[in-house]
């Protein structure tokens, strides 16, 4: 079974609501509290769910994505993170080179939310299909 | 006969030595980062990439990233990310 793409993610109602939810909880406002957060994106291939797991909470421009928890039935498909930097600001809110190149090895697609919208890095969807390791494919 | 290479005005030590001033400026600790730097047609190109903590495979982040006039040793341009 083929693994849901990045812009039928990106559409789903569970994704768009740990966007908002990951955006608020960065507190992209507070100058003091600002900083990243995100997580893991799976979909269970038979019964097409599609499910969120959070990452602990980053650092002010970092987050580590390198342990996705196990999800019983399901595979990993995405992850996300939050770039909350301010608006108009000297800070870039697109992908990292570092963000694309992780997203290119990690075999998912990579979304990045930020005040400019959501991007998208890596794969267009999971590499490889819903089968083999249920975190990252690679 | 092979072409006879000219050194840059300015070398990577100098061109780096103006980044890290910048960058740490704006960043603070570069302790964080491992520096990436090439000479290219328009000048040094010097990218500052994340190090991957022990045990960690896929941690976010991004660092400044310049390009620096290997004649004047001015920048250029740059791009700060996260």
């Amino acid at each position: 079974m083929d693994a849901p793409t990045a812009d039928e993610l990106r559409v789903h109602p569970v994704v768009i609501a740990a966007f908002s939810a990951a955006w608020a909880d960065s507190f992209p406002d507070d100058p003091a509290l600002r900083h990243e957060e995100g997580g893991y994106i799976y979909q269970n291939p038979t019964t097409g769910e599609v499910v969120v797991r959070r990452a602990l909470p980053g650092g002010l421009d970092f987050l580590d994505l390198s342990f996705p928890p196990t999800v019983a039935g399901a595979f990993l498909v995405a992850t996300y993170h939050t770039h909350a930097i301010p608006p108009h600001g000297p800070i870039f809110a697109e992908p990292s080179s570092d963000d694309r190149e992780l997203a290119a090895e990690s075999g998912v697609p990579w979304f990045v939310v930020s005040h400019e919208g959501v991007f998208v890095t890596g794969p267009n969807r999971r590499v490889g299909g819903l089968r083999g390791p249920n975190g990252y494919p690679t | 006969m092979p072409a006879t290479l000219t050194p840059p005005a300015v070398s990577s030590g100098d061109a780096l030595k103006t980044a890290e001033s910048d960058a740490a400026a704006f960043y603070g600790d570069l302790s964080r980062f491992r520096i990436e730097i090439g000479l290219e047609d328009d000048g040094w190109h010097i990218e500052y990439r994340i190090r991957q903590p022990e045990g960690s495979r896929f941690m976010t982040g991004g660092g400044p990233w310049y390009v620096i006039d290997a004649t004047t040793g001015a920048i250029l341009d740059k791009k700060y990310y996260q």
